[in-house]
């Protein structure tokens, strides 16, 4: 894939982590701000709320599609800053692949847990 | 004839920092930088936090989420949302400009006009104004969450 479509694909996983992360932030923890207006939230930390999330399949959907765009803006990105100072072509391709690897072990790993506790 | 070497213009990181006289819209591409790599430091330690310490069951769980009550945690947290706020608004800012949304229709720059930075100024200081009134919004909540 080319140079313009990874930057494309960093451009709509900006969006959709802007999306997917305001969700999450809101639900998990604005509990004060919806105490304030009447709406009552357990203490989203605590770790029955916690367990009751991981065992709902939208909160599972969401941390899954939040951690693959997620990863992909901040490796791309961090891939960007990184380039911007390595010296030689053959450099940069070892930052890319090292990022490619880390990437998909945090994908897989954080992909197993949340899977773990849903299907437990 | 004698050949003029090309300026060295290369900076390495300090160029990273250092925008010379360049206008805001450049430091707050700065910041953007700055906010995203402490949005990936803050990743790192909430994927540890909600992995690894998670599944080894509620006593680890009740513990980690003891120790992270702290005050001083508390505040990087707030710095954390205020970041993402900034990088999301300032990424979407960035996004809707360089598909050319909100610009207006290309004119020929026929003295005296108005340059481009000062086009998209506008934008720029409703987005600051949108984040500092977020920003406010939830330190009430992190204040009235008793931090």
């Amino acid at each position: 894939m080319g140079t313009a479509y990874l930057r494309l694909v960093q451009l709509v996983t900006g969006v959709l982590v802007a999306v997917l992360l305001s969700i999450h932030i809101v639900l998990t923890h604005l509990d004060a701000i919806f105490g304030f207006f009447g709406v009552d939230v357990a203490e989203p930390t605590a770790w029955a709320s916690m367990i009751e999330r991981a065992s709902q399949g939208v909160f599972v959907g969401l941390y899954v599609a939040l951690l693959a765009c997620g990863l992909y803006h901040a490796i791309y990105g961090l891939r960007n800053i990184i380039l911007e100072v390595t010296p030689s072509i053959k450099t940069g391709r070892i930052v890319t692949w090292a990022l490619i690897v880390i990437g998909v072990v945090v994908f897989i790993w954080g992909t197993y847990v949340p899977v773990a506790l849903f299907t437990s | 004839m004698r050949q003029r070497q090309p300026r060295q213009n290369y900076l390495g990181p300090g160029g990273w920092v250092w925008g010379g006289s360049y206008k805001i819209e450049r430091y707050l591409y700065l910041l953007h930088r700055i906010t995203g790599l402490g949005l990936i430091l803050f990743v790192i330690i909430h994927l540890v936090m909600t992995t690894i310490f998670r599944i080894q069951g509620q006593d680890v769980w009740e513990a980690t989420m003891v120790f992270l009550s702290n005050p001083w945690f508390k505040f990087g947290e707030y710095l954390v949302v205020v970041a993402f706020i900034y990088h999301a608004l300032n990424g979407l800012r960035l996004t809707l400009q360089e598909l050319g949304f909100g610009l207006g229709r290309p004119t020929p720059p026929i003295y005296p006009f108005t340059d481009a930075l000062r086009r998209k100024r506008p934008w720029t200081i409703t987005m600051i104004a949108v984040i500092v009134i977020l920003s406010l919004v939830i330190l009430v909540e992190f204040v009235a969450g008793g931090w």
